[in-house]
């Protein structure tokens, strides 16, 4: 009988501690997984629950692999997620199958909502014009260069031009001694790269639609379009070894950092990589080169988070995610991460981004006569599948095995 | 009492009747329905029955030649199968002599099959690198080249490298398989084939291999089947390309699931492997199994 009461005396206890200490907890998922981003995300998270005593967040990162697969699969059998990485590939596929709260009044209500950047608002509302996340980070391509093997080369200017950068890298191309120009992107979103490339040809490109001409016709058989993609053909035969036909993003950082290539075209988020590979002082970034129209379409990448239309805890969510996003948050993961930061402040106030390599996404951003952001139609049908298209083509067509003309016609199709 | 007993015998099957409806058939259906409708992550909202329009369009996809994916489908098989088999059973006979250190050097041989696919895709898509691998390295201070060949990069050479990387996954499976089977060879029968004045082949064909020719038959049965449906290695390493040279039933699959989101084209190359896969057992048996009664 005595053990008895003990027992249940102990259970009540045990009950009573748990129910009073009631702490929300938090679903997270992240999608854009490395090792380096996953502790800074822990890191701001400890800082919040620090904040916040009566909530805790479990963070889920799936290896990047399968981290978009996870969170659609996730989201589509309505598991328990209370915040979700959304990228922009991923935001119209959630918004359609009705999986994503509109943050719209909860944004509205916001004070650091004044400082976000036009680009940031818009991609806030990327589907429907509604804002269905808010967004953390940008991707906005700039041309990194190794400025200790360029001095070696004997090269004391930074290419302005694509023509220039072509010219260049060809120069300094000797196989024999394993030395390349560019480092080549062709596969995995090597499009990203091709038509950076080519639609600086040309100077009237749909900024809504990255595909189409001003006049409402595909850009790729545009003669002048197909001068551009010309020219990639050749950074490929021409300035770069020809296993780069094969070469993704890890390839094409190796190649920079061994210095086999010291030209390379990529997000600011290798900023973060390349400092702990090689240091700062061996690299810088330069805008973009410009094409013969003057000018450089640029798209931008970008990831947010959202609030799962059935969480069951949206105003915790909201919470973390208004901590999260302020302007010194966001500073803080940005510049420990590497990409672009969303609020305008930060850019004025915190010389970080004002100086060093991020000169070159400042001066981007403040030329806009120059360098002019288009998007990628992500919201189309035709958009899941397209990477795979462009590469099987793209790779056919950088090994001789189909004409220019075919391609460039296919895609017109494709994409008219 | 024999209705009685029939009733026990019912319910006791049960417990494992369920799971093996829930977890095996019931997605196996599933995929069989997905396979006839226009089922695609993308709009979830818009499922609906299209008939065989995802067969033809997997048929006749302009984007990824299917002619092409059966041919490689089966020269993967075919040849990666061969090679890991004779090689195998090779490794078996040496194994099978006692020497000292025997353990050891087994279990190091049979390392690999422990590994997972993914893994060893990415090791071996560094050591095929045609910049920085460390093949290519070889061949060049050998001399046997004087230039880095794209092992990866270059559709002459892409799925041999991703074949001899499956090659060399697969040869300690059928090492460990056989082996166990050698041992099982009465020790007398060769003594008395020795005493007949038999030779190494005469006995290896006349004894050993009808006396293990049961495990050879489902040993390469069984790897056929898990060959065709083991894109990782592929995947890994150069994910089909380039330019849909290393494109195989299972990895154009997946590229279908994950890429175009489109689970309706999935799932119909799913069950095109799934009808191959079922005649080539049904033939297999048939002929090895006539084959067996001819003896």
């Amino acid at each position: 009988m005595k053990k008895l009461v003990i027992v249940l005396v102990s259970i009540f206890l045990l009950v009573s501690v748990v129910s009073f200490s009631a702490k929300v907890t938090l679903n997270f998922i992240e999608v854009l997984t490395s090792p380096g981003r996953t502790a800074l995300l822990k890191k701001i998270i400890s800082d919040f629950e620090a904040l916040h005593p009566n909530i805790r967040i479990n963070l889920i990162s799936p290896p990047y692999e399968q981290a978009d697969q996870k969170a659609t699969l996730m989201l589509n059998t309505n598991q328990p997620l209370d915040i979700v990485e959304v990228r922009d590939y991923t935001v119209k596929q959630f918004v359609n199958n009705k999986k994503l709260l509109n943050l719209e009044s909860y944004l509205a209500s916001w004070p650091g909502s004044k400082t976000l950047l036009p680009i940031a608002w818009q991609a806030a509302r990327t589907v429907n014009n509604t804002a269905y996340m808010v967004p953390q980070e940008f991707y906005i391509k700039a041309l990194f260069y190794r400025t200790d093997v360029l001095k070696k080369l004997g090269v004391n200017y930074v290419p302005k031009t694509m023509t220039e950068l072509f010219e260049l890298c060809k120069e300094i191309t000797d196989p024999s001694k394993n030395q390349y120009g560019f480092s080549f992107r062709g596969k995995a979103w090597e499009f990203k790269f091709s038509d950076l490339i080519s639609t600086s040809f040309l100077d009237d490109i749909d900024i809504n639609n990255i595909y189409k001409k001003t006049d409402g016709k595909p850009y790729f058989n545009d003669p002048r379009a197909i001068q551009g993609l010309k020219l990639y053909i050749r950074f490929f035969k021409e300035t770069a070894p020809k296993d780069a036909i094969n070469w993704g993003f890890n390839e094409q950082v190796n190649a920079f950092v061994s210095g086999t290539a010291p030209f390379l075209i990529q997000d600011p988020d290798t900023v973060g990589l390349v400092d702990k590979m090689l240091g700062r002082d061996k690299y810088m970034v330069a805008p973009i080169p410009v094409g013969p129209s003057g000018k450089a379409y640029l798209d931008y990448g970008f990831a947010g988070l959202s609030i799962p239309s059935y969480s069951k805890h949206k105003k915790e969510a909201w919470e973390f995610i208004k901590y999260i996003s302020s302007p010194s948050v966001n500073a803080y993961f940005c510049k420990n991460y590497g990409p672009l930061p969303v609020h305008s402040v930060t850019y004025k106030t915190n010389p970080y981004f004002s100086t060093g390599v991020y000169t070159a996404w400042a001066y981007m951003m403040e030329h806009p006569e120059k360098y002019v952001f288009a998007k990628y139609l992500l919201s189309s049908p035709k958009w899941p599948g397209w990477p795979q298209i462009h590469q099987a083509d793209m790779q056919s067509l950088l090994l001789g095995k189909v004409s220019i003309e075919k391609v460039v016609n296919k895609w017109a199709k494709y994409w008219q | 009492m024999k209705n009685k007993n029939s009733k026990i015998f019912w319910i006791m099957i049960i417990p494992t009747f369920i799971p093996v409806i829930l977890l095996t058939y019931i997605p196996i259906l599933k995929g069989f329905i997905i396979a006839f409708q226009n089922y695609n992550l993308f709009n979830l909202s818009n499922v609906h029955f299209i008939g065989f329009k995802n067969f033809r369009a997997v048929f006749s996809d302009t984007n990824f030649n299917f002619l092409r994916i059966l041919l490689n489908t089966f020269l993967w098989v075919a040849i990666s199968l061969f090679f890991q088999f004779v090689l195998g059973f090779g490794l078996a006979l040496l194994l099978k002599k006692p020497f000292k250190g025997r353990g050891i050097y087994s279990g190091l041989v049979f390392y690999p099959w422990a590994l997972s696919g993914f893994a060893i895709g990415l090791v071996w898509s560094w050591m095929f690198n045609g910049q920085f691998g460390m093949i290519n390295d070889i061949l060049k201070r050998v001399g046997l080249i004087h230039q880095n060949i794209g092992f990866l990069s270059d559709p002459k050479y892409a799925l041999i490298s991703v074949m001899i990387t499956n090659i060399w996954y697969g040869i300690p499976f059928f090492a460990i398989m056989l082996l166990a089977a050698l041992q099982s060879v009465p020790i007398e029968l060769y003594e008395a084939a020795e005493i007949d004045g038999a030779g190494y082949l005469r006995k290896l064909f006349n004894i050993t291999i009808p006396y293990i020719k049961p495990t050879i038959i489902n040993t390469t049965l069984l790897r056929a089947i898990w060959i065709m449906n083991f894109p990782e290695i592929i995947y890994a390493m150069t994910s089909g390309g380039p330019a849909n040279s290393t494109n195989i039933l299972a990895t154009q699959m997946i590229n279908k699931i994950y890429n175009f989101y489109d689970y309706g084209q999935g799932s119909a190359i799913g069950l095109v492997i799934m009808a191959i896969l079922l005649t080539y057992a049904i033939i297999y048996l048939k002929v090895t199994s006539l084959k067996e009664l001819e003896l």
